[in-house]
């Protein structure tokens, strides 16, 4: 290869020597406050214990300061906001909790994902001592998903649970009344079907759709997973979906979904679309978290709908489906829960004790609108305002069923995902078959998901 | 061709054999002072880097094999066990590995391809366009040093019904995430943006060291510009043309950014990165993962042979002259 | 000398399309991080109402100062450590014989086509173990490994031009071998290590598997994964603007670069990748 004199000779000396030192003087003197801001850990090592508390809601940061005033020094919570969607949490907590990340000292813990954690050992479990308090006039539902394996692992902090609402015009048009006599899934399915109005239905491909083929599944007597799963290894467990129960959720979604009665973007609608769809004029029927309620008002404030919008709105218990068999209503929630790798442990279950009192519970459910998780609470005069529908949710809190508590509930919930996917294409003789085959094939690793 | 001839500074002398094959003196090889302090000299200053390189990449990469002869689930340490290769298995068995195969396979084709004639183009302007060359290069500088992240979001906002603005440019309302074929090809616009740039600077750099006298000759003797650049131009760029879309061809296969942004591998656009992604970080199936990792390691090594192989086009001579 | 006008217009016409093929998503990006709360929808390439608020939403989250200032110092980092490192084994490579060469260059070639996911997903379990997941460290290393080859390459294909025995002939001229160095070969290799230090900026600054594979916190999360898990203002908005505006702080620094340093950038790449 020829080699050449460089272009430009002493002009490319003279053009690069100052111009160059200047360059390498910057480079070091950013690389040295690179290197001292790396150096840099920033802790704090101030008196009270330090707790983060990793948060799924902004709203319950309050809680974490109202807290701390109580407290009095015996512990400091900080809060850290997770991501939005329920999936999103759990890889956030289980990657941290992965590395042993001590600063995971409380977690607020989507309750389906407590069976992975506690199997996987990230989570300190609660004494029997503290399992006593914390069960407390805690309402049934709640408090069934905070158990694995016969230990507590989380705190039941709030419930949620879905009601069937419905607009009281479209109701009498149809002949029906929900809040007198439970009714059933055919039954509502018909009463849209004569009125020409929608149900408003999650029929998006997450956690949404879990929860509605769960309740479908549960209120018809079965169950996803066989009832010795619980504690089994992965290639022992069960799918008993493949049953009578799980074929009446499929003929029931897929009924909807291939229907007029299903609102357009059925398969991609969360509970904010179900909403939207119920608030609009072909709207009639809706199955859809406490939430609402406040929401109502909030759209009546900006004009998405009229002003006594709210007058026209029922509530009744999560529809049947068999006829006369109360229904299994469906379950969410947080619990609170203490991280393995904690530094503080009692200092995080003192500030548990604060921040899952009945106290704190009602606050959070008259200012973010989720229903806490004591049965007192429900008693209180000011709920009771805020949230005419009470007693529903008590009772759908005290009847639900749990999502399956299982350690493999990430993998079990996306192959129901993919099974009942999309509604409109279920087969009530296929389906349930195939999806409770896959469930088994991905468990024993024979198959990806 | 005598032994004779003087070697350069530090050059291990070369020697013709004899006829019966043994050397002109049959003494044992040795090297010069010179040459041993040269050797070491080398080694030294490579050594840093080289043995970074091999740290870094070496002991993950045995790792991941390792761990592929498990059945491995992160949250569930107990239930470790040896299966040999029967992750392997289940990968291959299962019609997902190789529908994302099938997808990921696709999205190469289709980008490089595009890449390729768009990226020819550019280079083309940029060769013959007297004026705005600087400005041009500038310009398409910006795609290139644009975060893939960036560029993702860029496209998909524009192809997002409810805010972007191409669907009322065209007055249409395609739910463009709503299916498989629409998604993939909004991921592979934005792919094929951001990288025919670079595509097309190695196309100008082969376009330039072409001699000017062929193209000349090639008018003089009538060619039309399509036989021009059939018959002198592409024959004389068979280097930097095979580079180019070897380069790319690797990258495409292992994309991985665009799809997480845009879908996260929603509606059948996964891609095999994509698969290695969720199966290990979102599934913790440590085992199943890392297998997925290896396949994919060594369809790429396998690609790469056979490109180089097929172009038979000597890499080293690319590089050493 | 018309017909070669003619010519021209058409290849300028061509220059002009490129330079919108180029800059228009870019436009489009800045145009939808004006745009403030719902003026998203307007259906509109540009804002109906030009506002800052999205960059002040983006400067007052935690999220996003604290992610910049993890990309700058490990990307500068990175690149620094990468460029010296490569700088001796490119010196190394265009200067010397060796055995090995041929293996280093081979290896490097391996590593630039290695997919990086393959190595995030272990390297996750390594540094969790180690206790480097979540730290600056924990991807300045993995970074190391993949610009190292870049690095080695552009900058032996630049050695491989510099002529060497100007040094020499500069020592017989009456300098030390000191002041040889500094004052002719310095000079001459600076460029090339200019250049091969923004390629491998920019090839750092872009990653982001490791980014979102080896963090969990803004302790050490880069900007692209930080992009990625932006949330809005409220539960249920969608954080498009932010993004959008956070995007566009992101770029100016490549913007900044490419235009200054636009030819160095063209002489990098097509040396080193052709001839390298």
């Amino acid at each position: 290869m020829a080699r050449r004199p460089a272009p430009g000779g002493a002009t490319a000396r003279r053009r690069w020597s100052s111009p160059a030192l200047r360059r390498v003087a910057l480079a070091t003197a950013l690389t040295l406050s690179g290197v001292v801001l790396a150096a840099c850990s920033g802790g704090d090592t101030s008196g009270a214990p330090q707790l983060t508390w990793y948060i799924n809601n902004q709203g319950q940061q309050p809680l974490a300061e109202a807290c701390n005033e109580q407290a009095e020094g015996a512990y400091e919570i900080e809060t850290s906001l997770l991501p939005t969607a329920a999936a999103g949490q759990r890889e956030q907590l289980l990657r941290r909790l992965a590395a042993g990340d001590q600063t995971v000292d409380i977690l607020s813990l989507d309750p389906p994902f407590m069976a992975e954690f506690a199997n996987a050992e990230f989570l300190r479990p609660f004494t029997d001592e503290e399992r006593e308090e914390f069960s407390e006039g805690v309402l049934d539902g709640p408090l069934e998903q905070s158990v694995f394996d016969d230990t507590m692992f989380s705190a039941p902090f709030y419930g949620n649970t879905q009601l069937l609402w419905y607009k009281k015009s479209v109701a009498e048009e149809a002949g029906l009344d929900p809040e007198s006599e439970p009714v059933t899934w055919d039954q509502v399915i018909e009463a849209a079907e004569a009125t020409g109005t929608t149900i408003g239905v999650q029929g998006r491909r997450d956690e949404s759709l879990m929860v509605w083929v769960n309740a479908l599944v549960e209120s018809a007597g079965g169950s996803i997973l066989s009832e010795e799963s619980e504690g089994r290894p992965a290639d022992e467990v069960q799918a008993t979906i493949r049953d009578e129960a799980g074929q009446e959720a499929a003929r029931i979604m897929s009924t909807i979904a291939s229907s007029s009665v299903a609102p357009p973007g059925l398969s991609t609608a969360g509970e904010e679309e179900s909403r939207a769809a119920f608030q609009a004029d072909d709207g009639g029927f809706m199955v859809n978290w406490p939430y609402v309620w406040t929401a109502f008002e909030a759209a009546a404030k900006t004009g998405a709908v009229d002003e006594g919008f709210r007058d026209d709105v029922g509530w009744a218990r999560y529809p049947q489906v068999v006829e006369g068999e109360a229904s299994a209503t469906p379950l969410g929630g947080i619990g609170l829960s203490v991280g393995a790798y904690s530094a503080n442990p009692d200092a995080a279950v003192e500030a548990i004790r604060c921040l899952r009192s009945p106290e704190s519970q009602k606050e959070y459910m008259l200012t973010v609108g989720d229903p806490g998780a004591a049965g007192e609470i429900y008693d209180d005069p000011e709920v009771q305002e805020a949230f005419p529908m009470y007693e529903a949710i008590r009772e759908g809190l005290t009847d639900a069923a749990p999502r399956p508590i299982s350690a493999f509930y990430g993998d079990v919930t996306g192959a129901i995902q993919q099974g009942y996917h999309p509604p409109d294409r279920l087969s009530a003789d296929s389906t349930p078959q195939a999806t409770a085959d896959f469930i088994e094939a991905v468990l024993r690793n024979e198959k990806m998901l | 061709m005598s032994t004779t001839v003087p070697a350069a500074a530090g050059e291990v002398r070369e020697e013709v054999p004899r006829a019966d094959g043994r050397r002109q003196d049959d003494r044992p090889r040795r090297m010069t002072d010179r040459a041993r302090k040269e050797r070491n000299l080398g080694w030294l200053l490579v050594g840093p880097a080289f043995i970074v390189m091999l740290a870094v990449t070496a002991y993950p990469i045995a790792n991941a094999a390792w761990y592929s002869l498990f059945d491995f689930r992160l949250t569930d340490p107990d239930a470790r066990s040896f299966v040999g290769l029967g992750n392997y298995m289940t990968i291959l068995t299962d019609i997902l590995f190789w529908r994302q195969f099938g997808v990921t396979a696709a999205i190469t084709v289709v980008t490089v391809a595009v890449e390729f004639v768009l990226g020819f183009a550019l280079a083309l302007v940029m060769h013959r366009a007297l004026y705005l060359r600087k400005s041009v290069r500038t310009a398409i500088l910006v795609p290139y040093g644009i975060i893939t992240v960036v560029s993702a979001y860029a496209w998909q906002y524009a192809f997002t019904p409810a805010y972007g603005f191409v669907n009322p440019l065209f007055g249409s309302d395609l739910d463009w995430f709503g299916g498989t074929i629409p998604s993939l090809v909004v991921i592979c616009l934005s792919e094929i943006w951001k990288t025919t740039p670079f595509m097309s600077l190695l196309l100008l750099a082969g376009l330039a060291q072409i001699p000017s006298t062929y193209i000349e000759a090639a008018k003089v003797d009538g060619a039309t510009a399509w036989q021009r650049f059939r018959k002198v131009i592409v024959p004389n760029m068979k280097g930097a043309i095979m580079v180019a879309l070897l380069f790319r061809t690797l990258d495409a296969f292992r994309i991985f950014d665009n799809v997480f942004i845009m879908t996260q591998g929603a509606n059948g656009t996964e891609t095999l990165s994509f698969l290695a992604y969720r199966q290990t970080i979102t599934r913790v199936m440590i085992g199943l993962g890392s297998a997925v990792s290896v396949i994919l390691a060594i369809l790429v090594f396998l690609i790469a042979f056979m490109f180089i192989k097929g172009f038979k086009v000597n890499l080293a001579e690319q590089r050493g002259s | 000398m018309s017909a070669d006008r003619k010519g021209q217009v058409f290849w300028i016409v061509g220059a002009v399309v490129i330079i919108a093929y180029a800059l228009i998503p870019v436009a489009w990006i800045v145009s939808l991080s004006f745009k403030a709360g719902d003026d998203i929808t307007n259906q509109r390439f540009w804002p109906t109402d030009w506002s800052w608020e999205n960059y002040q939403i983006v400067f007052e989250s935690d999220l996003f100062t604290s992610a910049l200032r993890n990309s700058v110092g490990i990307s500068l980092i990175a690149t620094f450590i990468s460029v010296v490192l490569a700088m001796f084994a490119a010196y190394a490579v265009a200067r010397l014989e060796f055995p090995g060469k041929k293996l280093l260059l081979s290896l490097a070639l391996a590593i630039t086509v290695f997919p990086i996911i393959a190595i995030a997903t272990p390297l996750f379990n390594l540094w969790r173990t180690v206790g480097l997941y979540d730290t600056w460290l924990g991807l300045i290393i993995p970074y190391l490994s993949f610009s190292l080859p870049l690095s080695v390459y552009v900058l032996s294909a630049f050695f491989r031009e510099i002529p060497w025995e100007m040094e020499q002939a500069a020592q017989v001229d009456g300098a030390t071998p000191l002041q040889a160095f500094r004052k002719v070969i310095v000079p001459l290799a600076a460029p090339g290590v200019f250049t091969a230090a923004i390629l491998t900026f920019f090839a750092i600054w872009n990653d982001f598997i490791f980014g979102i594979t080896l963090t969990s916190s803004e302790a050490a999360r880069p900007v692209p994964a930080a992009l990625a898990f932006f949330s809005g203002a409220s539960q249920f908005s969608q954080p498009t603007a932010p993004i959008a505006a956070a995007s566009v702080i992101v770029t100016i620094p490549v913007v900044i670069l490419v235009l200054l340093f636009q030819q160095k950038i063209v002489a990098g790449l097509t040396n080193g990748a052709v001839k390298g």
